[in-house]
């Protein structure tokens, strides 16, 4: 056992890194992209946060892995260059379109549980809708939103599992290449993999946990 | 929803000449042919989520009062929800599907179904005691000490004083962790369990034609979404629960 652990253990090494390094980048263009949805679903733009919602439910109404097929087979048959990518690019973009939906919620909830007086105050002192933004609303509604922003980070570390399909080697598909090897440990090296994802998320939901405790719960979203 | 016409071998249906462009974009013939085995995927999706669903809900009920009413069972059952929620699910699915042995009371091991099945209920159930622990926890304390004393035993207190609080807490939230179950089942095709994602997949693989594939998948998936979500604004409605 020891053996068929010293000996997986590098592929497996190699596949957490893979998953780290998309799970970074889906963190960071999937808020950029959720950001932007989640300030106009707070704003008065009514036709345009209709719009969006739709966009928002058609994500959510869907599993991970039609996003991610649609992304990888039904985008480069439309013929256009610029639409066809590799499977690691079509998996950041399939999990970033995912990630978006949470943290457009996330964002919106935050920006609407900022007190309706605080927007007063600062309009009836002549700043303007953006001075509004930047100087009372956003430093008041990040804090709401570094909470619940860590169980969407855990939500995206799991849904990289899913981009094994297209054959990014990520951890799941080292494991699975490492359980064909040695078929006989398939037991530990799949053990092994869980235990990894357990050292990576755990420490995630624990700091959600402390932030919580010393900050307040922030805004909770139905996930 | 996919229509069960089928054409006969032979005849090709008709399709009025305007409406070539959307035969280029998706054709309806082809999907029309896949339509008996898509509604077996979709029966299937929603017969093995329902069985997931009964799991998780005893799973979650008994995890909730655990943790609430004994110290080794707030311990065994945090394990548990921790170790649900910082793993994928797929993983979950590999660890039942490759390492699970026979089974001594059955006397084989568990099939691809009864796996997919087994491990979508456990995850669901972690999520779900959270849930039911959180409504049951939202019931104000004074409710059960004026239930205590006017003399109710536990069970009658549970009974008439706190689950009918809690029901109308928890009832919208189970809802939408139902869709998140219906859309996680899409994984148990990993395991070569037949349901709506592999039916679907098939139009891919034997004919190559992704739009077709994906966008009827997609209209499946969201259809049961919706029927879910309407179930859950009208349970928030009716039952005046959570927010």
């Amino acid at each position: 056992m020891i053996s068929a652990i010293s000996s997986a253990l590098p592929f497996l090494l190699d596949g957490l890194w893979m998953t780290f390094k998309i799970s970074l980048a889906t963190i960071f263009f999937g808020s950029l992209l959720g950001a932007m949805v989640g300030t106009v679903r707070a704003s008065p733009l009514r036709s345009l946060s209709f719009v969006l919602g739709l966009y928002i439910h058609a994500l959510r109404g869907t599993p991970f892995l039609i996003h991610l097929y649609a992304v990888y087979f039904m985008l480069p048959a439309t013929g256009v260059a610029w639409l066809q990518f590799d499977a690691i690019t079509a998996s950041i973009i399939a999990l970033s379109l995912y990630t978006s939906t949470y943290v457009a919620e996330v964002v919106r909830a935050a920006l609407e549980a900022v007190p309706r007086g605080q927007v007063e105050a600062a309009r009836s002192v002549g700043m303007s809708t953006l001075q509004t933004l930047r100087h009372v609303v956003v430093p008041q509604a990040l804090k709401l939103m570094i909470p619940p922003m860590g169980g969407v980070y855990v939500i995206i570390i799991k849904g990289t599992s899913i981009v094994s399909v297209v054959g990014v080697s990520e951890l799941v598909r080292a494991g699975e290449q490492a359980a064909q090897r040695d078929p006989s440990h398939m037991l530990v090296i799949y053990g092994l993999v869980a235990l990894m994802y357990l050292a990576y998320c755990y420490p995630v939901l624990r700091i959600v946990r402390w932030l919580e405790t010393r900050f307040g719960a922030g805004v909770t979203i139905n996930i | 929803m996919c229509p069960a016409r089928i054409a006969a071998p032979g005849v090709i249906m008709k399709v009025p000449a305007n409406m070539d462009w959307l035969v280029d974009i998706y054709n309806f013939r082809v999907v029309a042919q896949f339509a008996p085995d898509l509604v077996r995927g979709l029966v299937a999706t929603i017969w093995i989520s329902a069985l997931a669903l009964s799991i998780a809900l005893v799973v979650g009920t008994l995890t909730a009062f655990a943790r609430l009413e004994t110290r080794a069972g707030d311990r065994i059952g945090a394990t548990y929800v921790q170790v649900i929620r910082s793993t994928p699910l797929l993983v979950q699915i590999y660890l039942i599907y490759f390492a699970l042995p026979e089974l001594p009371l059955l006397g084989r091991r568990l099939d691809e179904f009864e796996c997919g099945m087994l491990a979508l209920g456990l995850n669901a159930g972690a999520y779900m005691s959270e849930i039911i622990r959180s409504g049951i926890e939202a019931v104000p304390r004074g409710q059960v000490e004026g239930a205590k004393s006017v003399g109710m035993s536990y069970v009658q207190r549970m009974r008439y004083v706190v689950l009918p609080q809690a029901i109308s807490k928890v009832v919208p939230p189970l809802l939408g962790q139902t869709a998140i179950l219906v859309k996680d089942s899409s994984l148990v095709s990993f395991i070569g369990v037949f349901e709506l994602f592999s039916a679907g997949l098939a139009i891919l693989s034997e004919r190559l034609m992704p739009n077709e594939a994906f966008m009827t998948l997609a209209a499946c998936y969201l259809f049961i979404y919706a029927i879910l979500l309407f179930l859950a604004t009208q349970a928030q409605r009716r039952l005046g629960g959570a927010q």
